[in-house]
């Protein structure tokens, strides 16, 4: 049995299961609310309950006096849902999210391609003609036949595009991946749910914008580069890219026409395990060294975005802290699901 | 579920802003750093105070309405605690121990805090640091009172309680914390912020409250309990102030990196050495244990302390210089201090005795490497000491550690069996230390180091030219009834004849 809980003013609705907390079901959707002790005891994750029931589980007395229970507060770290809900939590408004309602697109998949050895391109064309609206850097649930169940895969092409790509890297011995990289075909029929996620570019900030991407991070990073050049963003766009060799730096010469089509767009690719004496002339190293280099360690004044493996994730956040930017000014999604995510909790970080 | 009509209530940051906006006005008669002293001396670098982020945004108004009504809750508890005659409730009368030295040591270091964060709120230029700071100046003193007044009901029944104040200052065990409180007091604004937000709130608080409570909890002591789940529903106001000022610190300018890290270090390792008493309390003064000092320190120190340093690395913030020396005294630490304890035990205002064999056995299950190889036989030689109606007593005075200024009775981070001490010559004078940590923090400063008052040493001076009995008057201990061992004391059977009384139909 599960209830519908919707976070204003977000405006977002997300699943809570009897029994889980309003807390960790906010938390596993991707919404951050402020936490600490996850006890019931220091009141920072206090909320205002808007509409429906909840019980308050083990919310101290001390955290949640009995005036503001009458208040129809509560502690979302411990209250759990008896009913749909809403509730009222001090998020601060983000002028660049659209909120964009989440559907279920059905369409066909229009034809598959080998990027490199272990990633494909995959287009869907969906079968309504107005397409799905997201916005780039946002990515969609995939579901897959035969019980495999949904996977998450951000959107690689722009908004603007008539098709879906998703750019998917096989994971060993990942039944999801595998099915996509073995058994798909062109002109299966699937169904696609979205748009998820906030990574997207803050363009009300007005300030230069870092994409650092590595792996199967390309995606998010590619889509939002081609809605801002289009869309004529005239601030500096930096795209730190890496790979592990040649074979795998797929959408290089791509990436390289658009540097010269576009003097604000600079592009900076990096192997990190290219044979040596190969032709290659360009950095080898990780995307963080790469991006220390190009930038002379010094990172202030524009808002970088990270998407890649969580090792690299790690240094380029630790690369970009020590040239003197810091948590906000660095968005990051993390190819982890939310569950894993929330295992260790950050002292000092709320969102990288 | 229509709600355009009701949105446009202000929003708790808007409020915020409009309550604390007018205290930030800029001075027009006076310079900005006549008006904010001490602000800059200690080298920390601000460019911009606005970045500073309060993320709890608390307002006076909602902080009073709160705080009050924690208040009317806390007493209704304990009001009934002394009606109930609650103090019969707990296990065993050795826990009273635990309680007197909580309330001798720690309660008045969080006055100490309120104290210190009164004055920082004054002399932080930012607005939402000046409320943070008065807001947790006024919790602090709110949690040494709470705690007074709940252990005061202890007081009308047993001894050991009544001198806690001129205990804080003279007694030789409560100069580890006041030490700690007075060195963080007497520093800059930035420093106390590391000494308090960050070492004691953030790597001390959890070892103190949540062992601490729940061995109240197991031991029948609701009033701690009360007092505890009170002060805990702030601490997280309070880490939150402490860590958001060394992020600030990192992020505002590079050349801050090395004064934080150099408070990190020291303040990491006196948080560690007041730690001793606490542990010491956990492992040997509780009759019904939940956790032992060394599991607490791994779950609440090396979880929580880990995953700090993880954050801060990316800053390029190493782990404390201590952090090993800290590991390696973990199994060994409370037994040296409890054996310290019970050897002076004639001039400590709490009871100390011999381990059980039950006791033992639990020590040397909690702390298979070391109990049983190093700990138990000088018990089982001090129990045979006892038996023999010779029991042993240090008449001597051991050196005292400069810095954290208890006596060196701690051994060398790789030998459990050779006392560690350390030397340094400033000035002419030889000053003494318990640890390389407390040496290091010396060095940095020895000007004001050497101005350390040494309680322990007025036994020597006059007016007490070494009279026993004249200084247990000055540190108001009351002979014979506060000091010596468990076994045979008032408490022990005035708490036994009471509970009889309580339970039974004689
Ligand atoms: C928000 C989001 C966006 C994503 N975008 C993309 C994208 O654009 N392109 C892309 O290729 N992938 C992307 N991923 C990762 C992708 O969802 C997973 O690789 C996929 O779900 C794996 O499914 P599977 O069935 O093949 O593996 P499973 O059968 O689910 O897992 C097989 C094994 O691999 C491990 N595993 C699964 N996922 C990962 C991972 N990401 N890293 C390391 N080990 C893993 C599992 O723990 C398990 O041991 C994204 C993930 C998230 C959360
Ligand atoms: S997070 Fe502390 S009360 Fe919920
Ligand atoms: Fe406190
Ligand atoms: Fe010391």
């Amino acid at each position: 049995m599960s209830y519908q809980l919707t976070i204003e003013p977000l405006g977002q609705t997300v699943e809570v299961e009897e029994g889980q907390t309003i807390l960790d079901a906010a938390l596993r959707a991707g919404i951050y609310l402020p936490h600490a002790c996850c006890h019931g005891l220091c009141a920072t994750c206090k909320v205002q309950v808007v509409d429906g029931e909840i019980d308050h589980g083990e919310a101290s007395n001390f955290a949640l006096m009995d005036f503001e229970r009458e208040e129809g507060k509560c502690l979302a770290c411990c209250a759990t849902a008896q009913d749909d809900l809403v509730i009222e939590a001090e998020i601060e408004e983000d002028p660049d999210a659209e909120n964009l309602p989440v559907r279920d697109f059905d369409g066909v998949v229009s034809r598959i391609e080998t990027l490199t050895p272990t990633i494909k391109g995959l287009w869907i064309k969906l079968d309504d003609p107005d397409g799905m609206r997201f916005q780039a850097g946002q990515y969609v649930n995939l579901e897959l036949p035969g019980g495999i169940g949904s996977r998450a895969f951000s959107i690689a092409s722009q908004p603007s595009a008539g098709e879906v790509e998703l750019n998917v890297r096989i994971v060993p011995g990942g039944q999801g991946t595998g099915y996509i990289h073995e058994q798909m075909q062109a002109g299966d029929r699937v169904r696609i749910t979205g748009p998820y996620g906030r990574f997207f570019v803050k363009k009300s900030a007005r300030v230069p914008v870092l994409f650092m991407a590595g792996g199967s991070g390309l995606s998010s990073p590619r889509s939002m580069i081609l809605d801002l050049l289009e869309e004529g963003f005239d601030l500096p766009i930096t795209l730190v890219y890496g790979q592990r060799n040649r074979e795998e730096l797929y959408y290089h010469e791509a990436f390289l026409e658009l540097a010269a089509k576009h003097p604000n767009f600079t592009y900076v690719p990096a192997l990190s395990h290219e044979p040596e004496g190969s032709a290659w002339e360009g950095f080898r190293g990780f995307v963080h060294e790469a991006a220390k280099a190009h930038f002379d360690n010094d990172f202030r004044g524009c808002k970088a975005y990270l998407c890649g493996p969580p090792l690299m994730i790690e240094s380029c956040i630790a690369t970009l802290m020590q040239g003197r930017l810091f948590e906000r000014d660095i968005y990051t999604e993390k190819f982890i699901s939310a569950a894993d995510a929330q295992q260790v909790r950050s002292p000092l970080f709320r969102s990288i | 579920m229509d709600m355009t009509v009701a949105k446009k209530k202000l929003g708790l940051k808007e409020k915020y802003k409009l309550l604390t906006r007018d205290l930030g006005w800029e001075p027009t008669y006076h310079n900005k750093d006549e008006v904010f002293p001490y602000v800059k001396y200690e080298g920390i670098k601000v460019h911009d105070w606005e970045k500073w982020e309060d993320p709890f945004r608390l307002t006076m108004d909602a902080y009073w309405k709160y705080q009050a009504e924690k208040e009317r809750k806390f007493y209704a508890i304990i009001d009934a605690h002394a009606q109930n005659n609650g103090h019969l409730n707990i296990t065993d009368a050795r826990y009273l121990s635990a309680l007197k030295i909580f309330l001798q040591a720690i309660s008045p270091g969080e006055y100490c805090a309120g104290k210190g964060f009164a004055r920082m709120g004054r002399e932080f230029p930012g607005v939402g640091t000046q409320v943070a700071c008065q807001m947790q100046a006024i919790d602090e003193i709110r949690h040494a009172q709470t705690q007074i007044h709940a252990l005061s009901n202890y007081n009308k029944f047993y001894n050991g309680f009544h001198a806690f104040a001129d205990a804080r200052d003279r007694m030789w065990y409560c100069t580890l914390p006041r030490s700690f409180f007075d060195d963080a007091m007497s520093a800059g604004p930035f420093e106390f912020m590391i000494a308090i937000g960050f070492s004691f709130e953030y790597v001390l608080t959890n070892l103190l409250f949540v062992p601490f409570m729940s061995g109240a909890a197991y031991n029948g002591d609701m009033a701690t309990v009360t007092f505890g789940f009170s002060a805990q529903s702030d601490e997280a106001r309070h880490m939150t102030l402490g860590l958001e000022c060394i992020k600030f610190m990192l992020e505002q300018d590079p050349d801050n990196l090395p004064i934080v890290q150099n408070w990190i270090d020291k303040w990491f390792w006196r948080g560690f050495r007041l730690l001793g008493v606490v542990g010491t309390m956990m492992d040997y003064m509780l009759p019904k244990r939940v956790m032992s000092w060394r599991e607490a320190f791994e779950i609440y120190g090396i979880e929580n302390g880990g995953a700090l340093f993880k954050d801060l690395a990316r800053y390029g913030i190493r782990p404390p210089k201590g952090w090993d020396d800290a590991g390696k005294a973990l199994d060994h630490m409370t037994h040296q201090f409890m054996l310290a304890l019970y050897q002076y035990q004639f001039g400590t205002a709490f009871h100390s005795w011999i381990p059980s064999e039950e006791d033992m056995a639990w020590l040397s299950k909690k702390y298979p490497t070391t109990f049983d190889k190093y700990y138990r036989p000088r018990w089982e030689h001090i129990k045979k000491l006892k038996e023999a109606g010779t029991p042993y007593a240090n008449m001597g005075l051991a050196k005292l550690c400069q810095t954290c200024q208890i006596p060196t009775v701690f051994t060398e981070p790789d030998d459990p069996t050779t006392l560690c001490h350390r030397e340094v010559e400033y000035k002419g004078e030889t000053y003494h230390f318990c640890s390389d940590g407390c040496q290091h923090i010396f060095e940095k400063e020895p000007e004001k180091y050497i101005q350390g008052w040494l309680p322990l040493a007025a036994i020597f001076q006059a007016p007490l030219n070494g009279d026993l009995g004249a200084w247990m008057e000055w540190v108001s201990l009351a002979d014979g009834k506060d000091n010596g061992d468990f076994a045979g004391s008032e408490d022990q059977r005035n708490f036994e004849a009471w509970r009889n009384q309580a339970t039974s139909n004689q």
